[in-house]
């Protein structure tokens, strides 16, 4: 299950940002998650409440924005939200098209006390 | 007045002598990874390697072009084979009876191989004798994807016992290989895949990828995908 590693991942980078400003406790971190990544966020929730059990985030809430997927054509310049996996321009049908949303997994900030 | 969140959602008043505060991060969540592949790749280019990450669901058949590879390429460029799997070491014995250079990872739990554990396998195989390297990885089409090694390419498998939707199912995966695979045709006959549905659903999510149909246990089709290894080497050696 990549979730495990995705977590792992997400502690590592939240416990590192936390440390360096001292905090004793993590109590949230909120990160966002393109649909393109296949993420599921009560999966991503159960394995990262696994894998921070015994670090200074054990317990904090992790809040998992979904980015969904969006587009934009370089054949008529729309830009479009792609749905059903039609990656094809809904005003030209072009199929020249750059995502320009779907492909996230970032941490967006933390909450320390 | 300041409110935190529990794992359950309900909101929490820390405000009497709580000391709280927003960090802003900004970080990629598989950064790290990144990096590891980043070094990879940089030892992948002093060597000359053109890198594969092989990818697609278990039983697709990744070993058995790998046999087959290893067969058709012999005299022409020098193979080399990372395989990942979660317990045995079945594969790399496999690739091992034709006399090229292989290492099994095993991978315990994790369902993908990551930049770090095939930069483990690096010191070991002799990248300076290799030619072509390819990573089989491990048989899932969700996971390894989000996890580069350092590869120039990703090449996915599609055997036509599993559905010709996939493509419109598992989009990244699609998306991010340059060559699709179509393994098995010899079943067709059997099956109720529709070839040319296959291949308009991968185009779909990926315009421009590479389609090549094989049969690895009848051999057919076998001369385009080393055609294709060999433009493609060709290509990176080039580059250089
Ligand atoms: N009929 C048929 N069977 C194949 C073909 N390629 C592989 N197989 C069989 O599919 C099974 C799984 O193959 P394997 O290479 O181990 O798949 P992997 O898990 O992706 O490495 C084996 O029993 C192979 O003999 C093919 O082109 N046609
Ligand atoms: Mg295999
Ligand atoms: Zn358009």
């Amino acid at each position: 299950m990549h979730e495990m590693g995705v977590a792992q991942n997400i502690l590592d980078i939240a416990v590192a940002a936390a440390q360096k400003e001292g905090a004793q406790k993590i109590t949230r971190i909120n990160m966002i998650a393109g649909e393109l990544r296949g993420i599921v966020p009560m999966q991503l929730s159960f394995c990262f409440g696994i894998v921070a059990k015994d670090s200074i985030a054990s317990g904090a809430y992790l809040n998992i924005e979904e980015v969904p997927v969006t587009a934009h054509c370089e054949n008529c310049n729309s830009d479009f939200a792609v749905e059903e996996y039609q990656y094809i321009c809904p005003k030209c049908g072009s199929t020249k098209i750059q995502l320009t949303g779907g492909t996230e997994l970032r941490i967006k900030d933390i909450e320390i006390e | 007045m300041l409110y935190t969140y529990a794992r359950n959602k309900t909101a929490v008043n820390i405000a009497a002598g709580g000391f709280r505060m927003k960090i802003n991060v900004m970080q990629d969540v598989l950064q790290a990874n990144d990096r590891i592949a980043a070094e990879n790749k940089q030892l992948f280019k002093k060597n000359n390697n053109l890198v594969l990450n092989l990818m697609s669901s278990p039983g697709a058949g990744k070993t058995s072009l790998l046999e087959k590879t290893a067969e058709l390429l012999a005299g022409k460029l020098r193979l080399g084979v990372i395989v990942g799997d979660i317990e045995t070491t079945r594969d790399a014995d496999r690739i091992a009876k034709y006399n090229i250079p292989s290492i099994q990872l095993t991978t315990g739990s994790a369902c993908h191989l990551d930049a770090n554990m095939v930069a483990s396998a690096l010191p070991h195989i002799g990248l300076d004798k290799i030619d072509v390297l390819v990573v089989e990885n491990v048989g899932n089409l969700v996971c390894p994807a989000e996890f580069i090694v350092g590869e120039d390419y990703k090449v996915m498998i599609l055997s036509v016992t599993e559905g010709d939707e996939k493509p419109l199912k598992y989009p990244m995966m699609f998306k991010e290989s340059s060559l699709m695979i179509i393994n098995k045709v010899d079943l067709l006959q059997y099956t109720n895949f529709n070839l040319e549905e296959a291949k308009a659903n991968a185009r779909k999510v990926h315009p421009g990828i590479d389609i090549i149909e094989v049969s690895c246990t009848k051999g057919t089709g076998l001369d385009a995908w080393i055609a294709w290894l060999t433009e493609h080497h060709k290509k990176k050696a080039g580059s250089r």
